[in-house]
C-alpha cells in the first residue's frame, strides 16, 4: 500500500507529470479567481488535451486544476466579494468583510493554508482509507440526503446576521427560488412562463455572482461620489502562530466534513464549504466575529471545500460513481482514456490510482507556495480606486454569468439576482440565507420525492435506518441550541 | 450645393454596396466552420462523442467543427436554438433520442418535424441490471417475483419521461407487471442508490453499469437491445428470453428544418468519414458505446418506429397520472 503509493511519486517526480501538476494548479488558480469560469468547465476543456499523453500526466493536470480551481474561487471572494466558483460562496461571508478592514492579505493567506491543510487530510483519508469510507457512501440512501439537506437548511441560523426572523423569510425566497423548472420526481415544468430556459430552473452561478457581486457593483455606483477616499489600506500577509492555533481545529474538522460530503454522490463543494462554515461558528469561542471578518469563518469553508475535492474522487475511483460535478466531468474523461474508474481499476491499474494519489498530496503543497507567493500580488487589486474596482466587477459578473452556458439568459438571471442583492442590502435583510436556500432547495425536494416512493408514503422511514436517526438527533441539537441561546438572551435583556 | 453633392455621393456608395451584395457569387458549401450544439454540459457522454467527431471535421469537409455546449431543459434549450437557427447547414446538433416523444409529455415544443435528420450515431441499449446479491439470475425470474408482489420492485432511472424510465415502462406494459420507478438525477445516482441497497433495479443503459457489472457489483438479467451487446457477449437480451422489450437510446445528428438536399449530402458524407476515423472508434469503444451509424433513410426510420413503439408506453403512464 504505502509502497505503492511511493511508485505513485516517483512516477509524478521522474515525469512530466509533476509538471503538469504543477501547470493545472496555475492554470486552476486563474480559472477560479475569474468568476464564471468553474474548476468542472476548465477541466472540460481540458480533457481533450489529456488524449495525446500518458494517462498519468492527464490525470496529474486535471488533478491540479480541480484543486487549484476550488482554492482560487476563494481568491476573488475575498477581494471582490465576487466569488469564482460556488464553492467560494461561504468564504466571501467572512473572507470580504476581512480584506475591507485592510487585512487582505491575511485573508488570502487564511485561505491559503486552510485550503491545504484541507486537501491535505482529504487527499490522505483518500489514499488510505477511500474503499472503507465508500462502503459508508452509497449506504447513504434518499432519506439520508433529505435529513443532510435540512441539517444544511438549520445553518441559516448561523448566517442570518441580527434577526433569526428575516433569516428565515430570505431562507424561503431562495427555496422559492429553486422550486423554478422541471419538477424532478414528476417532471411537470413549473413556473417557467413558457420559455425553455427556465425548465431546468436557474443555474447557481448567476444567482450566486448577481447576489454577492452585481448587488456591490450597484452600491458602488451609488456610493462614488460619496467615498471620497475608499481604498483601503493593506497590512502585512502573515498570520501570527496565536491565529494558526485558533483556526486548526476548525481546519482539522471541516476537512473531515468536507471530505464526507464529497463522498456521497450528489452534493459538492459549495455544500461542503457552507456545512464547515456554520460547524465552524457553531463551535467557536467568538461567535459573534462571524460576518464581519472572522478569521475562523474564512479557515474553516476553504478547508472543507478542498478536502471536499479529494473526497469526491472517493466514490469515483471505487465506485465508478462521481462525487461531484467535476469529478463527473473527470470520470468521463477516464472513459475515453480507456480507464474504467470502478472497483476494477484499484486491481488493474493501481499505478494510475497511485498517481492520482500522489498528485492530489502535491497539488496541495504546491497550492500552499503559490497562495503565499501570490497573496501580496493580489491583495495589490484593493488599492485600485473603487471606481475601478466596481467597473471590473461589472464586466467580470456579465462574461461570468455568460460564460457559464453561453447563455444570455443567464446574464439577465444575473441582473435580477443583483437588484434582488441590492434590495436585500437597503431593507437590512441577509443574502445567505438565500443561497442556503437555492442550493439545498433542490436536494431536500427531489430526495424527499424518493424517500415517499421509496417508503410508499411512509415517513416512519426516517426513524428505521441509523443514519437518518443520527442526522435527527444533530438537527433537533442545532435548533435546541439556537432556541436555548436565543431564550436565554431574552432572558439576560429582562434582568438588565 | 457642395453639401448636397457630397451627400448624394455618400447614398451612391452605400447603395453600390447594398447591390454589389445582390449579385454574389454561387456559395461554396461549406466555407466557414460549421457550429454542432451539444444540448448537455460539456464531460458528459454525448459531449464526448461530438468532442471526438468533431476533432476531423477539417479533414473531411475542410472547414472546422466547433462543438458548442448549450446545456439545460433536459436538451431543450440547445435544441430550441437549433430549431431557431437558419437552415443553412451551419448549425447542427447532437439530438437525444428524446426528440422522439418529448413533445407529447409537454417538455419539448417542438419535435423531428422541426429538425433535418442526416444520420444516426450511435445507439445503446438499456439493459435491467441489479445488485449482485439479489434474488433473480434471469429475466424470468425477476418477472415472476413482481406478477406475485405488484409494486414491490423498485426501478431506478435518469429522470421521469426521459428514455430509462419508459425502458422500464415497456418491461411492465408487456408482461403486464407493476414497479414502484424512482426518478434520479441521472444514471449515475441511480446505480449508487442500487448498491446501497435503497432501490432494487436500473433500466439505464449497458455501459453505464459496465465497470459494476465487470467488478462483480451489479449483474445484468436482460439486454434491451436487439443484439447482445459487444462488451458482454454472454448476457442474453430480453428477446431471446422470451420477453419482446426493446428499447434503445440513439443520438443522432441533424439541424433545423430545410437544410437544402445538397447541403445534407455533402454533410452527410463528411460526417460519415469522420465516424469511420480510427482514433473516433476508438474513443467510442473506451466508453463503452456503441457506434451505429444509419444514414438518413434508416435514421427517419428509426426515430418514426421509436416514437410509434413507445406512444402506448407512454400513455400507459399519463393514465396512471
Amino acid at each position: 500500500m504505502l509502497g505503492y503509493l511511493f511508485d505513485g511519486f516517483g512516477f509524478l517526480f521522474s515525469s512530466m507529470a509533476a509538471l503538469a501538476l504543477l501547470a493545472g494548479v496555475v492554470l486552476g488558480i486563474i480559472i477560479g479567481v475569474l468568476p464564471g469560469l468553474t474548476a468542472t468547465m476548465g477541466i472540460a476543456l481540458l480533457i481533450p488535451l489529456t488524449y495525446y499523453v500518458d494517462p498519468g500526466i492527464g490525470l496529474s493536470l486535471l488533478i491540479g486544476l480541480f484543486a487549484g480551481g476550488i482554492y482560487g474561487g476563494s481568491v476573488s471572494a475575498i477581494l471582490l466579494k465576487t466569488p469564482g466558483t460556488p464553492a467560494a460562496g461561504a468564504t466571501l461571508l467572512d473572507g470580504y468583510p476581512l480584506a475591507q478592514s485592510g487585512h487582505a492579505g491575511k485573508a488570502i493567506t487564511i485561505a491559503t493554508i486552510s485550503s491545504a491543510i484541507g486537501g491535505l487530510i482529504g487527499a490522505i483519508i483518500l489514499s488510505f482509507l477511500a474503499p472503507q469510507i465508500a462502503k459508508i457512501a452509497v449506504k447513504f440512501g434518499p432519506p439520508e440526503y433529505v435529513l443532510l439537506g435540512v441539517y444544511g437548511l438549520t445553518m441559516i441560523s448561523y448566517v442570518s446576521g441580527g434577526s433569526l426572523t428575516r433569516g428565515l423569510f430570505a431562507g424561503c425566497i431562495g427555496l422559492l427560488i429553486s422550486t423554478f423548472g422541471i419538477d424532478p420526481i414528476t417532471s411537470v415544468p413549473r413556473f417557467t412562463f413558457g420559455t425553455l430556459n427556465l425548465l431546468t430552473g436557474f443555474e447557481l452561478l448567476p444567482i450566486l455572482i448577481g447576489i454577492f457581486a452585481m448587488s456591490q457593483a450597484i452600491e458602488g455606483v451609488r456610493d462614488v461620489r460619496t467615498e471620497v477616499k475608499a481604498q483601503v489600506k493593506l497590512t502585512k500577509i502573515g498570520i501570527s502562530l496565536k491565529e494558526f492555533v485558533r483556526i486548526l481545529p476548525h481546519v482539522v474538522k471541516s476537512a473531515f466534513i468536507g471530505t464526507f460530503v464529497g463522498a456521497i454522490p450528489g452534493t459538492g463543494t459549495d455544500i461542503a464549504a457552507f456545512l464547515s462554515y456554520g460547524e465552524a461558528k457553531r463551535s467557536s469561542k467568538h461567535p459573534e466575529e462571524f460576518g464581519k471578518g472572522s478569521i475562523e469563518g474564512v479557515a474553516a469553508p476553504e478547508a472543507g471545500n478542498n478536502a471536499c475535492v479529494n473526497g469526491a474522487m472517493i466514490p469515483m475511483f471505487t465506485l465508478g460513481i462521481p462525487g461531484e460535478a467535476a469529478t463527473a466531468v473527470i470520470l468521463g474523461g477516464l472513459m475515453v482514456l480507456g480507464l474504467q474508474p470502478g472497483p476494477l481499476l484499484f486491481t488493474e491499474k493501481p499505478e494510475v490510482i497511485y498517481t492520482v494519489f500522489a498528485s492530489t498530496i502535491t497539488s496541495n503543497l504546491i497550492m500552499i507556495v503559490l497562495g503565499i507567493l501570490g497573496a501580496r500580488f493580489f491583495a495589490k487589486v484593493l488599492s485600485l480606486p473603487k471606481s475601478v474596482i466596481v467597473a471590473f466587477i461589472f464586466i467580470f459578473s456579465v462574461l461570468g454569468a455568460y460564460s457559464m452556458r453561453n447563455s444570455m439568459f443567464d446574464v439577465l438571471v444575473m441582473a435580477m439576482a443583483g437588484l434582488l442583492g441590492f434590495a436585500f442590502s437597503i431593507i437590512k435583510y441577509p443574502i445567505p440565507p438565500v443561497l442556503l436556500g437555492v442550493i439545498l432547495g433542490p436536494l431536500v425536494e427531489s430526495n424527499l420525492g424518493r424517500t415517499l416512493l421509496i417508503s410508499d408514503g411512509n415517513l416512519t422511514i426516517f426513524f428505521k435506518r441509523p443514519i437518518s436517526i443520527f442526522f435527527i438527533l444533530i438537527i433537533v441539537a442545532t435548533i435546541g441550541q439556537n432556541l436555548y441561546k436565543h431564550y436565554s438572551k431574552k432572558q439576560k435583556n429582562k434582568t438588565l | 450645393m457642395r453639401k448636397v453633392a457630397l451627400l448624394m455621393l455618400a447614398i451612391m456608395m452605400v447603395s453600390s454596396v447594398t447591390f454589389a451584395q445582390g449579385v454574389q457569387e454561387e456559395e461554396v458549401f461549406p466555407s466557414k466552420p460549421i457550429k454542432l450544439i451539444v444540448p448537455w454540459s460539456a464531460g458528459g457522454g454525448t459531449d464526448a462523442i461530438a468532442r471526438a467527431l468533431a476533432k476531423n471535421g477539417e479533414k473531411h469537409l475542410g472547414v472546422p467543427v466547433v462543438v458548442e455546449n448549450k446545456p439545460g431543459g433536459t436538451g431543450a434549450v440547445g435544441l430550441g436554438e437549433t430549431v431557431k437557427a437558419d437552415p443553412d447547414g451551419y448549425t447542427l446538433a447532437v439530438i437525444p433520442v428524446e426528440l422522439s416523444f418529448l413533445k407529447e409529455s409537454g417538455i419539448y415544443p417542438f419535435d423531428f418535424s422541426n429538425f433535418t435528420k442526416i444520420m444516426n450515431l450511435n445507439t445503446d441499449p438499456s439493459a435491467l441490471t441489479v445488485k449482485s446479491d439479489a434474488p433473480w439470475d434471469t429475466l424470468e425470474e425477476f418477472v415472476e417475483y413482481a406478477r406475485k408482489n405488484p409494486g414491490e420492485i423498485k426501478i431506478g432511472h435518469s429522470g421521469t419521461g426521459m428514455l430509462w424510465h419508459l425502458a422500464a415502462a415497456t418491461l411492465a406494459l408487456s408482461t403486464d407487471t407493476e414497479y414502484t420507478y424512482v426518478p434520479f438525477n441521472g444514471a449515475a445516482d441511480a446505480i449508487a442508490s442500487v448498491l446501497g441497497g435503497n432501490i432494487d433495479a436500473v433500466t439505464v443503459s449497458g455501459a453505464e453499469v459496465s465497470s459494476q457489472v465487470r467488478a462483480g457489483e451489479m449483474k445484468i438479467l436482460a439486454v434491451f437491445g436487439e443484439r447482445r451487446m459487444d462488451i458482454f457477449p454472454d448476457i442474453p437480451t430480453a428477446r431471446e428470453q422470451g420477453f419482446d422489450v426493446v428499447v434503445n437510446t440513439f443520438r443522432g445528428l441533424g439541424g433545423p428544418a430545410g437544410i437544402p438536399e445538397d447541403r445534407v449530402a455533402i454533410l452527410h458524407e463528411g460526417f460519415k468519414k469522420m465516424l469511420e476515423e480510427p482514433d473516433f472508434v476508438q474513443v467510442i469503444e473506451n466508453m463503452g458505446l456503441g457506434i451505429d451509424y444509419r444514414n438518413t433513410e434508416d435514421y427517419n426510420k428509426l426515430t418514426e418506429n421509436t416514437a410509434k413503439t413507445l406512444a402506448p408506453v407512454l400513455e400507459s403512464l399519463l393514465a396512471v397520472k
